[in-house]
């Protein structure tokens, strides 16, 4: 039995906007239905110009790339130099005077057009991310196309959204809609990119929310293989846990990768804030200051650190470097992009995380191969739980870890070694760097909004720390308004509670049963008297809230067991909620 | 975000669109239009896109199979990286940077790309072919020996016969290289079975049995090589040796004596052919030979293996044993002449027993006996053989 069916009619919560209120409920119901099934066609649609979109972005990058470095893989020093500098510049500029919106990674303002703007994304800035980041990864900029990606759909979705007149609710959820098919095209993994936007975006698992996102996902990737081919990001190598003991050796690398995701979150967190401090004349330049000190990282003999480096993973997953070159680069990438993030060149975090976490892990697979030559593990294993560790300690997406690295390898047997390993990262990033990097941007940015994580650890308080047990009597249907009396004026109760048939509960005050007396009622059985008097009814595991919304209505809500709705648990009355809220408060 | 907060409002003041568009299907008509309209635009931009990227991915490669060809393994190696930017799944560039790699003597990395290509394609000659000289080149021999054998059934891509003969060619090395004799004969024999009568082709696997030390199927192999072109020098040479070493010296003399005919330079055949000769003079046990001629023959014997005795005088434990054969020849010497031999036939055995012990004595001793002796021992060998 729901607890939605213990409601009243009359108790329904309206809903929100003006426009619903001037309509009947049979009108209502009928737009709700309408609309709601339109939304899962819209969100095809809107996978559909996502993909269509995400494939025009990697044509751009590719392009950029091919006119700006060149097409070999030995460049020039002065390509490497001038192109991401000169190409920095003209970002600056057009971020500054004509995209303003388009900085970043895109997944914070994403958040924001769900919990502060209702779902508005400007399309200017959804064109200005996609002209911005492709310059800006294609010259060299050490970022990755899926955040831009994921803007891009959430901005595509936006736009669509506004011109069917949907209403705010369904606005509000577009944009993840969105967000979710430009991630999964950019990615080519819907599971990993509904994951992260269940996760990270949107915070909570409906069925509605997550058939639209699942569809723009799924339809998103059809377009995006329709046009650019089906195979993987990386092509894995053979990838197998031969002994347990190597799980040993794959806690090493959560270790070092959650030290590698604090690292890495700390530079974000203390520099970022300090550039925006900047002149804003010097934000003109920022870009093209990057762009040349990446330029000068090439040219000394790490040109993997640039753009978004997925060749270089694939090459590390085949054992092309020794680990401590390995080691060396995912240095180098860290502080490449740092220099790309800070100084508001639009582009991702996704492609350096996970560069950066292959590289790790193939290191840390080097050295441990140096050092135990018996735990016989292929590079490629390592950077490919690597790619996880980094993505579980950085991003702080847990689930999503698991998951793409499991959709990238086609592997399950995987599973082991990434689970492990994540989970060190994940604790460790946790505990020293305590705010996830996402939150920290949004709140230099100055901005308030909720924290997946946070919302994942908070304690919820429940009916079970409210309830108390039943004082007064509690009286079967068929007992008289007389027995009730006595047995209320006996206990000193108020009133009492009644246990109707076949189910469900009623209660009655002393001053009731008296003017039932008094009305001559008194050998009435109770049943005959309250059958229609429901009054709702909580299970002990129901969030408090839940328990908030009757208590002002009813002096004690009865507390029954899940197992047998006749068993009474407790009762908690309006005083016993506020009063355990305050404790709460007071800590 | 003040930006976006101007631009919130100006949404908001959007008049709403007339409500005739409010029509489910008509909304999700004009959507597949625009999908559509959407769709053909990028397809163009695809074409493009995808005819640049073959273009640069087909450029790319053919500079780095130039490369590859002339063993610039670095290049060649930047080149193929450079072409799987354009297209990461072609099998063919996947190969060929594996086969830069080997080059460049990077067998690790080889292997893993060599993996991948072999669950693709694990029927691949080539890629069984790479895969087992790395495992070989890493002391895997099993591993090896798998791939070479799997090679050896694989489809190749142009003239699968001759690249299975080549495949096979190379793992009979390798077990040569291992000292596994009599697997690498049997690899031989099929190989032979298999290469018809291909006059080069025939001589290399006589060179591979007598390497297996497999001389009655070299001989065969050498011949039938002449039957192809009797005037090849490399199988006269190869059949004179093979002759030689299963003790038919006339058969070894013939082969050897046109070998030297046909090319003067070969001195090993000359030596072998000098050999022979000397064996073919000094066998007393030839068949064709009178009792007279046999008798001057163990005289003759008789007397290298003194000379062989006086020229390896050493010390110690060598001196003790050579002490003995020296007082058993000395002791016999008075009866070996012509006249003796012919009045006591057993004689002649015994002598040339007391012949062959030196020899095989003084070899053990004072090391490898060259001219008379090394005929000595050769008839030594062919006659105890008998």
């Amino acid at each position: 039995m729901s607890l939605h069916s213990t409601i009243p009619n009359h108790e329904q919560p309206a809903e929100g906007t003006a426009s619903w209120h001037e309509r009947s409920p049979k009108a209502l119901l009928q737009l709700m239905f309408r609309e709601d099934r339109f939304f899962l066609v819209l969100s095809v649609f809107i996978g559909v110009f996502s993909g269509l979109a995400v494939v025009c972005f990697r044509f751009a990058i590719d392009w950029s790339r091919i006119y700006l470095l060149g097409s070999g893989v030995t460049l020039t020093p002065t390509r490497l130099i001038l192109a991401p500098t000169l190409a920095g510049l003209v970002i600056a500029a057009l971020v500054m005077k004509v995209f303003p919106l388009a900085r970043g990674s895109g997944v914070n303002q994403t958040k924001a057009a769900l919990y502060i703007y209702n779902g508005y994304i400007p399309l200017r800035t959804g064109i200005g991310k996609f002209i911005t980041a492709a310059l800006a990864i294609g010259s060299g900029h050490s970022l990755g196309p899926e955040d831009p990606s994921l803007q891009i759909g959430a901005s595509l979705a936006s736009a669509l959204g506004r011109r069917m007149n949907l209403s705010r609710d369904r606005m509000r959820l577009i944009a993840p809609v969105g967000a979710a098919a430009g991630l999964a095209a950019a990615f080519n993994a819907p599971i990993s990119a509904v994951l992260f936007v269940i996760e990270e975006v949107i915070g909570r698992w409906t069925a509605g929310i997550l058939g639209s996102v699942v569809l723009s996902a799924v339809s998103s990737v059809v377009v995006m293989r329709w046009f650019l081919g089906s195979e993987p990001l990386f092509r894995i190598p053979a990838v197998e846990m031969a002994r347990p003991s190597e799980l040993l050796a794959y806690s090493v690398l959560g270790v070092v990768g959650g030290l590698a995701s604090v690292l890495f979150s700390a530079g974000i967190t203390a520099l970022r804030p300090r550039c925006k401090a900047l002149p804003r004349w010097t934000q003109y330049f920022q870009p093209a200051l990057a762009g040349l000190l990446i330029g000068l990282i090439a040219v000394l003999g790490a040109p993997q650190v640039m753009g978004a480096g997925y060749e270089y993973i694939d090459e590390a997953m085949h054992g092309r470097f020794t680990w401590q070159f390995l080691a060396i680069l995912a240095g180098l990438k860290i502080v490449a992009t740092l220099l790309s993030f800070v100084s508001g060149t639009p582009g991702g975090m996704f492609a350096p995380t996970l560069f950066i976490g292959a590289m790790l892990g193939a290191a840390v697979g080097g050295a441990q191969h140096a050092l135990l030559p018996h735990l016989n593990q292929s590079p490629g294993t390592y950077a490919l739980v690597g790619m996880g560790v980094l993505f579980a300690g950085f991003l702080r997406a847990p689930m999503t870890s698991v998951f793409m690295v499991l959709e990238v390898s086609g592997n399950y047997s995987i599973i082991l070694p990434v689970l492990v390993a994540n989970t060190f990262a994940y604790l460790i990033s946790r505990s020293l760097q305590p705010i996830p990097i996402f939150d920290v941007l949004t709140r230099q940015d100055g901005l308030e909004l909720p924290s997946m994580e946070e919302q994942r650890e908070e304690d919820i308080l429940r009916v079970e720390d409210a309830m108390r047990p039943v004082a007064g009597p509690v009286l079967g249907p068929e007992d008289t308004v007389d027995h009730a009396l006595r047995e209320a004026e006996t206990a000193g109760a108020e009133g009492v509670l009644v246990r109707l048939k076949p189910s469900g509960w009623s209660s009655v005050t002393k001053q009731e049963l008296r003017e039932m007396a008094d009305a001559e009622e008194g050998g009435i059985a109770l049943s005959s008297l309250l059958g229609d008097r429901r009054i709702p009814y909580v299970h002990p595991d129901h969030p408090l809230e839940t328990a908030l919304r009757y208590v002002d209505r009813w002096p004690l809500v009865p507390v029954v067991s899940r197992a047998n709705f006749g068993k009474l648990e407790g009762v908690v009355s309006q005083r016993d909620v506020l009063e355990r809220y305050r404790e709460f408060g007071e800590g | 975000m003040a930006g976006a907060q101007d631009e919130k409002t100006a949404a908001t003041k959007a008049p709403a669109l007339p409500t005739y568009w409010g029509s489910e299907p008509v909304l999700a008509a004009l959507l597949s239009l625009l999908a559509v309209v959407f769709f053909l635009a990028v397809t163009g931009l695809s074409r493009l896109y995808h005819a640049q990227q073959e273009s640069l991915g087909q450029r790319w490669f053919s500079r780095g199979v130039d490369d590859l060809n002339a063993q610039r393994y670095d290049r060649a190696l930047a080149e193929f990286r450079a072409a799987l930017r354009y297209s990461r799944d072609d099998y063919s560039y996947q190969l060929n940077l594996a086969q830069a790699l080997i080059g460049i003597k990077r067998p690790a990395e080889a292997h893993a790309y060599l993996i991948n290509l072999w669950e693709r394609q694990p029927e691949n000659g080539l890629v069984n072919l790479a895969l087992a000289r790395i495992a070989a080149q890493q002391g895997e021999t099993e591993q090896a020996l798998r791939y070479y054998h799997n090679a050896i059934y694989s489809t190749w891509p142009n003239d699968q016969e001759t690249s299975r003969r080549e495949a096979r060619v190379e793992l009979i090395e390798f077990l040569l290289r291992l000292n596994a004799k009599t697997q690498a004969q049997a690899e031989l024999i099929a190989l032979a079975a298999n290469t018809g009568e291909d006059a080069a082709q025939q001589a290399r696997i006589g060179d591979l049995f007598m390497r297996a030390l497999d001389f009655e199927h070299a001989l065969a192999a050498y011949r039938v090589s002449l039957r192809a072109n009797q005037r090849n020098a490399a199988a006269l040479a190869g059949a004179g040796a093979a002759a030689f070493e299963i003790g038919d010296y006339p058969m070894a003399y013939h082969y050897l004596q046109e070998a030297v005919s046909a090319n003067p330079k070969d001195s090993g055949s000359a030596d072998r052919l000098q050999t022979t000769e000397l064996v073919l003079q000094m066998d007393p046990f030839q068949r064709q030979i009178s009792a007279a001629q046999r008798n001057r023959l163990v005289v003759r014997a008789f007397a290298t293996a003194g000379e062989r005795l006086k020229s390896c005088g050493v010390g110690g434990a060598a001196a003790s044993s050579q002490g003995n054969l020296s007082d058993g020849w000395t002791k016999m010497k008075p009866r070996i002449s012509e006249r003796e031999l012919q009045r006591d036939p057993d004689l002649a055995e015994a002598a040339m027993d007391v012949v062959f012990n030196i020899e095989r004595q003084s070899t053990a001793i004072c090391g490898a006996a060259t001219g008379p002796d090394l005929a000595l021992l050769l008839i030594a060998k062919q006659h105890e053989g008998n």
